[in-house]
This record gives structure tokens, sequence and C-alpha cells, in this order.
């Protein structure tokens, strides 16, 4: 069962801005990149703007995201010595349709939704199984989410359930408002928004609405846990802490018309009854009803809130920021923009490669994070320039791993026995000596150091004087920095002329080849050292990955 | 571990730009030792040997005509002269997991977020005292690290940096075989790959990227004050050899160091059972460093503006149990504070005859954390913190400063 969505929703609600009734942009004509060009250049007036990157700093950032890591040394050789016109565009359709697409854009899009949390009856490992299946062939991002909030709980889409955790009414609706719709509805639940006109206590509750009758449940036999939903007889009450008002609300989307809730006979009010652990199935359930028109085409609080957050994933802040906070009083960067990919993406059927294949190919994406000639400061809401993006926790390692080309010590996951479970613990009061070996307990101390606490976004980059001390002193880099056999500091060993340590060096950990300047370096800092070649250049690759250029995406 | 800048930036971005000055301007430190659990105020700070429910052990004289505590308490009897004794706590919670967050978080009215322990919410307040260091340190039994959760709906950053049975932070130390010349000369590399990097780049997130190294490098240089092992010999006499007398010491030579805000904690003092003989053990445990530290502050003239609290999370009831033990007992129970605008001398409160209840006014923890913010120069009613646009009191409205002690 369906409620329609309201037709005049548009005439309501604020957060359809001017931009998308003008009329000038209304259906683009030109591909979705050179409009991106258009709108972002028209904002910004007649100023100079960045030159686009060069091919190392473009294949450096187009790999890490849309695979993950930097390239290997190899790849960038190869790339700075393709002379083909089309080459930008064929990295980015070949990474599009490669492996490592699935599976990196899995843990982004995870550590977005869950924000690090592991709740709920599903495991972490089905549902990144989930989220790479889903984007292994076409990607439709409003059939991921309609999947995640249905939870059926069976088949493929089961782990989609993940996303609900352990159905805690009040959890699930400020997920749903922060990270689907961008609006961060928590003070709404007990009070309107104290500063925000429009984000009313009715909007906070017309959603949980939606999600009050969720509640897990066993099925005896098989031993698994479903999401059902009970039976919805009325309207959810509540009242402001401030006027103590009595008010009640069906659910009710932001901006939307409220569901009336139907009463059955009795007798009538379910379509199946209970079976083996599971209560009887109502006729009526509104999760079900969410699942649909909060994902529904037509409904741009969603559209507008999921291009925002594909948008900062790529460039690195939403166009419209923070962004949990997409309200009046912050208005986006670019409003025009926002409408025209919202618009876009939607009519694309929610393709989200297609929508990463467009910004990506925009000048806007490629520019360089270098400021053009003569210009000393941009504000980054402008794209003037390409603001540079901290690596994520899981970024960090992978790159550090393959700049350091320690990857043959890594075990396999579960080769450990319990027994000789590392100590993860006491790695870090230093109570332990041994390192970890296996590369799920690497991402742990990698993300327990450079991620945010369970429960909080990772948006903003945050450096902290215990990253810096981590990436300075931790034993498990040093190790990694010690000569062996195949590592790069053992291969740069094996180089007799500094020029030829430089080029190594830069190529695999800044992915460039190194100016005049930084060969300079190299050579005196080689030849002061000359006694203990081996260690100075363990000494090089340490300043290097402890440098800004490879803690950020830039 | 030490969250990001050690509190330097977004310092004024929570308060009134003139309250926030106003604040800066003044260097008042803390020290919180936090009995886990809690101690018996009959076998502490008010022995009442004529109650009905009155232990074994004698009571004693103390530097105060007139004022007694119990004879485990023989060096804090000698200074009572010096601090301050709440014996009319009457606080709301007897349980384990809501008592601890409630009384380090002063139980502010329920606003649907998640407010900052005590130490966190004072490194937001007041920011470092030497922005060479984190603001908050937290010594502790078992495991260290950084302990964000404490921050609560602050920036992680707030969170106390642990020092887990004492030991600095584990990246703290230069790895073996990296002299110091060495390491010198490798980050000269690293900040010429850095300036080349910044030039014709004008990034915030670089700069801090950089400031963050900075302090890496400042706290390394200054890392024995984070370690136990150089402390002397005849202090830790002084200050017993049992972890709470070694850490206390400890929180002495950060604070000399310039910390803001040190907490110590000490687990086990939950005496449902054995109360007594547990008590004798325990309670010399607390007395002896607590004086210790109380004179040493002194003698450096420290203790005007350090403020020292000393307290748990309950009393214990003043009926003895059947297995000779004391349960949970938030009616009617003792604090100690000194040090910061505290008064010399005030032991206070009155209680019923046996000390089981109040007898007049008894102070919960939002009364105590409006006295903790008033000597530390915080308008408890007047300071808010602003989170998601919402202004929020850092303290109980509902609850005032205690005058009594206060100077």
């Amino acid at each position: 069962m369906s409620i329609p969505f309201p037709t005049d929703y548009a005439s309501k609600i604020f957060w359809v801005f001017a931009g998308m009734v003008l009329g000038c942009h209304l259906f683009a004509e030109k591909p979705l990149h050179r409009e991106i060009d258009k709108l972002v250049k028209f904002r910004a007036g007649d100023v100079p703007f960045a030159k686009v990157a060069d091919d190392a700093t473009f294949l450096r950032r187009v790999s890490l995201d849309l695979t993950g890591n930097i390239p290997t040394t190899d790849e960038v050789i190869l790339f700075l010595g393709d002379k083909s016109v089309s080459k930008r565009s064929d990295l980015i359709e070949r990474f599009l349709k490669g492996e490592k697409f699935a599976d990196y854009w899995a843990e982004r899009l995870s550590v977005m939704l869950l924000e690090r949390l592991d709740l709920g009856k599903v495991s972490q490992d089905e549902w990144k199984v989930f989220l790479g299946k889903s984007l292994a062939g076409e990607p439709k991002w409003d059939e991921m989410v309609r999947q995640m909030i249905e939870a059926k709980g069976v088949g493929a889409s089961r782990p989609a359930m993940k996303f609900l955790g352990k159905a805690d009414h009040h959890l699930m609706t400020e997920n749903v408002s922060r990270l689907l719709l961008g609006m961060d509805l928590t003070c709404a639940k007990c009070h309107d928004h104290p500063s925000v006109k429009e984000w009313k206590q009715s909007h906070y509750w017309g959603l949980f609405a939606y999600l009050n009758q969720t509640k897990q449940a066993t099925r005896k036999k098989e031993g698994k846990t479903y999401l059902v939903e009970s039976l919805a007889t009325k309207k959810v009450e509540f009242e402001s802490v401030f006027d103590l008002v009595k008010m009640s609300t069906g659910p009710r989307l932001p901006g939307g018309g409220e569901v009336e809730i139907p009463q059955f006979e009795k007798g009538e009010e379910f379509e199946k009854v209970a079976e083996d652990g599971l209560p009887a199935v109502p006729k009526f359930r509104p999760r079900e009803i969410l699942a649909n028109d909060l994902t529904a085409k037509e409904y741009d609080v969603f559209t507008r809130n999921s291009v925002n957050r594909i948008w900062f994933l790529v460039m690195g802040r939403g166009l419209s920021h923070p962004l949990d906070e997409m309200h009046s009083k912050n208005p986006p960067s670019h409003p025009d923009l926002l409408a025209l990919l919202a618009r876009e993406f939607s009519g694309h059927g929610f393709d989200l490669k297609w929508l990463l294949r467009e910004i990506m190919l925009s000048e806007t994406y490629q520019r360089a994070s270098r400021l053009p000639k003569g210009v000393a400061k941009v504000e980054p809401t402008s794209y003037r320039v390409v603001t540079p993006k901290g690596l994520t926790p899981e970024q960090l390692l992978r790159a550090v791993l393959r700049v350091t080309g320690n990857v043959g010590e890594i075990n396999p996951p579960d080769s450990e026995s319990e027994a000789e479970k590392f100590d993860r613990k006491g790695y870090f009061t230093g109570t332990h000596d041994e390192l970890p070996s296996s590369l799920e307990d690497m991402k742990a101390i990698f993300v327990q150091t450079f991620g945010e606490p369970p429960g909080q976004p990772e948006i903003d980059f945050s450096p902290g004087v215990n990253k810096s001390l981590f990436l300075m002193n931790d034993r498990l880099i040093q190790h990694w920095l010690k000569p062996r056999s195949g590592n790069l500091v053992h291969r740069l060993g094996k180089l007799n002329k500094d020029s030829a340590v430089a080029r190594e060096l830069y190529l695999c950990v800044l992915s460039r080849l190194p100016e005049e300047e930084e060969r300079d370096w190299v050579s005196d800092y080689l030849s002061e050292n000359a006694h203990r070649r081996e260690e100075a250049q363990g000494d090089l690759v340490w300043s290097l990955l402890n440098s800004a250029e490879f803690r950020f995406n830039h | 571990m030490l969250g990001s800048l050690g509190g330097l930036a977004g310092f004024g971005s929570l308060l009134h730009p003139s309250v926030a000055k106003q604040i800066k301007e003044r260097k008042k430190q803390v020290c919180l030792i936090w009995l886990d659990g809690g101690i018996s105020q009959y076998e502490s700070w008010h022995p009442l040997p004529d109650s009905k429910f009155a232990g074994p052990f004698r009571s004693i004289k103390t530097s105060i005509p007139g004022v007694h505590f119990s004879e485990l308490m023989s060096h804090s009897a000698k200074i009572a002269h010096k601090i301050s004794v709440i014996r009319t706590m009457s606080t709301k919670d007897p349980n384990h997991s809501t008592g601890v967050p409630r009384m380090q978080r002063g139980d502010p009215l329920d606003r649907g977020v998640d407010y900052p322990y005590l130490g966190s919410a004072v490194a937001k307040l007041l920011g470092p005292a030497d922005p060479e260091l984190p603001p908050y340190v937290w010594i502790k039994p078992g495991n260290g690290g950084f302990i964000h959760r404490e921050a609560g709906f602050l920036d992680a950053r707030y969170g106390a940096l642990a020092l887990g049975d004492g030991r600095p932070p584990v990246h703290i130390h230069r790895p073996k075989g990296v002299s110091s010349e060495l390491d010198a000369a490798r980050n000269a590399l690293r900040q010429k790959a850095n300036e080349r990097f910044k030039a014709y780049r004008n990034l915030s997130d670089v700069d801090a990227y950089e400031t963050s190294y900075d302090m890496a490098r400042q706290l390394m240089a200054r890392k024995e004050i984070f370690d136990d092992e150089k402390l002397d010999p005849r202090d830790r006499e002084r200050y017993g050899q049992h972890p709470l007398g070694r850490h206390v010491l400890q929180a002495r030579q950060l604070l000399e160091a310039g910390v803001r805000f040190v907490k110590v904690n000490s687990y086990h003092w939950d005496t449902h059972g054995d109360n007594f003989n547990m008590s004798q053990r325990l309670v010399p445990q607390a007395d002896q460093p607590f004086a210790a530290l109380i004179n040493d502050l002194d003698d450096r003239g420290m203790l005007d503006h350090t403020l020292v609290v000393m307290m748990s999370e309950f009393g214990r009831t003043p009926l003895i149990n059947s297995r000779l033990g004391r349960d949970h007992w938030p009616d009617c129970w003792s604090i100690a504070l000194a040090g910061c605008g505290i008064k010399r001398g005030a032991i206070v409160g009155e209680t019923t005859k046996d000390g089981g209840f109040v007898n007049g006014r008894g102070y919960d923890v939002g009364d105590l954390f409006h006295t903790i913010y008033n000597v530390l120069g915080i308008d408890g009613h007047r300071v808010r913190y602003r989170h998601k646009g919402q202004k929020l009191a850092i303290a109980n409205d509902d609850c005032e400063p205690i005058e009594e002690v206060m100077q």
C-alpha cells in the first residue's frame, strides 16, 4: 500500500530554491560536467581560476577517489607517458568499471551511513558484501536506500537492514533525518528548532511515526532476526518542553503530507498471522511507505541531500555544508548547481556512477589545488581551486602499505587463532610489543588513531597531536621503514645514483617525479649521511610519509 | 591521545567573547581525585563515634579545635585547617551505572545531549593553562590512550589524555636508534617538503596539520613530566608506594608543569562486604597522598590557584549489612575540597544525630559544580555552551554555589 505523494508540496516548502524555478537551467542541454563548470564560473564572476591539475596530481586524485589508494609507481609512469587526448576520461571509465570501485565505495558509504557503529544482527562483513554487490554493476542509489529502510530481511538485500541497527526508534529517526535528508533534527525532538524557523518538532515526530512500529523479532526455526512492524492504530503524541502544548502527528515527511492511518474492522488488520516467533503482519506498514516515499524521484529533500553528500565525497565539502544543516540559515554556496545536480541525478535514475563520472569530468573537479597566479587567497566555497581532502584512515593505511612495500608480510584474514589474537589495547598502552600481522588489525589501529569516535560523522579534516605522534613514532611504521627484501627502503638501497633514489622515492611516496630542488635535497641528505646511506634513505621516506603532501588528496 | 590542537583552537567559539576573554586571563588549575565507588563517610571525614551506626575505628582530633576525623585519616587531620569538608552532600543516584556520569557531569538539566565530564568541561571553558600541554590528563590504573568519550557533545579533542598505570602515551617516545639530532634532521626535511607544498596554497588545514607536528614535538621534548620513573624517592615515601599515592604524586608533577586539569582515579571503593577491613587498608591510601598534595601545593604557593577535590560517586549506608559491609548511600555523605578560593578550615554541614540524613540544607552535585566553576572564575549561571544552535547550561540552573566553603 502506498500513499501518493502530494503534488503541491513544492509550493509549501522553503528548500525549493529560486534557482530551480528560474527556468534558465531547467533542462541541461549540454553534458552535466559542462553545466557544472558553467554555474561555478557564473557565480565566481570574472576572476582567475586555478589551472587544471597536472597529470600526476590528477592520477593520484582519481585513484584515491575511485579506488581508495594512491597509484603504483608503474601506473604513474604509464599515465605520464600516455599521449592519448582522452586518457583522463579513459582512466575515470576504467576505475568506475574496475573491481576496486565497489569495495572502496562500500567502505566510504558504510562509514557515512553507519558512522562506524556496529549495531543489530547483521555483521559488518555481510553489510559490506551487500554494499559491494550493489555498487559493482550499475548502482542505483534510490534502490539501495529503499532496501535499507524497507529492511525486508530476505534475499540478497537482507544485510541492508543493518542501516536501521537495533531498531531504536529515536536513533533511526535521527539517522534518517540527518543522513538521508540532510536535516539534523535532534533538537526538534523536544521543541521546534530554536534558530531555524522551518524545522519543526512535528518534522521529527512525523518521521518518528513511520518508524515507531518497527522492532526486532526472531524466527525460531532458523534463528534469524527480522525488523518487523506492529500494528499502528493512532498518531504519535508529543509536546514541546517550552509550552507543554500537546500535539500529534501521523507519519509525515518534512515538507510532505501526513499519511492517514487507516482504521480496520476488528480481525481485518492483518494480512498474515503470527508464526514461528514473528508477529502478525499488519496491512498498514508505515516503514515500507517511508522507504518508497522518501526515495521518490519527486521528493527533492532526499535527492538534494544525496547529491550534496556525493559531491562532498569527491569535492571535499558539500555545496551545502555542514552536510546535515540544509536549511534557510545555511544556504548552499551554489543553489542553482545543487538543484541541477538533484534534478539530473533523479532524472538519470539515481545512477551513482553516472553522477561521479560527470563530476569528475568537470574542470571544477580537475582543477589544481594551487592558487592562480597573483591571487593570495580564495574562498573554498568558490571552487576556484580544489580543496585538498585529508586521506581517510583506510586510505592512509593502504597508501602507507603501498609506499613502504610491505604488503607481502600481511596475513590473510582469520589466519590467527583465538589464542594468539593481537592485543590492540596492549599495543596502544605499550604493554604488548608484538606487531599486528593481519590487515584487519592494522586497519583497526589506523581507524582508532585517525578516525572519529563511533557515532560521529567523519566530515572535516581533524589533525591531532596523537595522530602526528603515531605517524612519527609508531612501531609498525618504523618496522616498515627497515630494509627488508623487496620493500621500498631495500629497493632504494640498491640504487647507487642519488638521482635514481630521488626518482624512485618521489614516484613511490608522492606519485610524481621530483623537481630539481627536491633532487638536490635528496642528494644533499645522502652525502651528509654517506656513512649510513641505507638508514638515511629510511629517513627520506619517513619525512615524505609525514609531509602534508602525502597526508592530503590534493 | 591529545585532542587535536590541545584546545588551542575553538576556545572562544562556544562562549560569549567577553566572558571568554575574562576567563582566559586567569591561571587556575584543578586536581580531581576520584574514588570510584564510595568512601565511607564514617570511616573518613565524619566519624560520629556516638552514632549507632559508628564502626570500630576511633575518631581523632584535627588541627581545628573541636573537629574530628576518623583515625584512618591521620595525615589529613593535621591539615584540616587548610581544607574544607562538606559533610552534607545529598545526591540522588545510588547506582554505579548512572552514578559516575551523573556525578562527573554535574547533572545539568536533561536537554537531550551527552554533557562533558568535568575535566573536558574545564578544558573547554578555560583552555590549556600551558599551550604546549594537553589541558586534561587522566591518571588511572589499567589502560591509557586518548579517551574522547569524556568530552560528551564537545569536540572529541577535549577528551582526556589517559596515562594508563601512570605511563606516558606510547607514541611519545622517539623510536630506539633515532637520536635527537637525527630526529631534528629528518624533521627539517619534512618541514622543507611542507614549505614547498604550502607555497601557492592558502590552506588552514595544512597549517593545522603542521601545528599538530609542532605540538607533538614539544610534547616529546617534555615527555619526562608524564613519566613517574623520575619521581623523587623521598616524595614517593611521603605520598605512599601504592598506586593512588604514586598517581597523586604524578598529578603534582603535571600540575607543576602547567597541565590545567588532572584527574586521578582509584578503583574498588565499594565496600558492600567487609567494610571495616577494607577501609582500614584503603582509606589511608587516600588520606596520605591527599594531605601530602595539599601540603606540597601550599609550600609551593600553588594552593591559592589550584583546586583539589576528593570525592566519590556516593557515600556508604549508615546501616551495617549482614556481611559487615556498607552499601551505597547518596542521602548524606562527605567530600573534601581545598585551594583556589575554597575556605581554609571550613568543616561544614549538619547531619541528624546518627549521621544518616542531612539536617538543614543538603548539597547536590549541581551545587558542587557551581562551586567549582565559581572558584575557577566561571559564572555557572551566565556562561553557556553553544551546541548546534542551542545554548546549554554548564551546570544545573536550579543549583547554587556552596557559599559556606567559599572565601
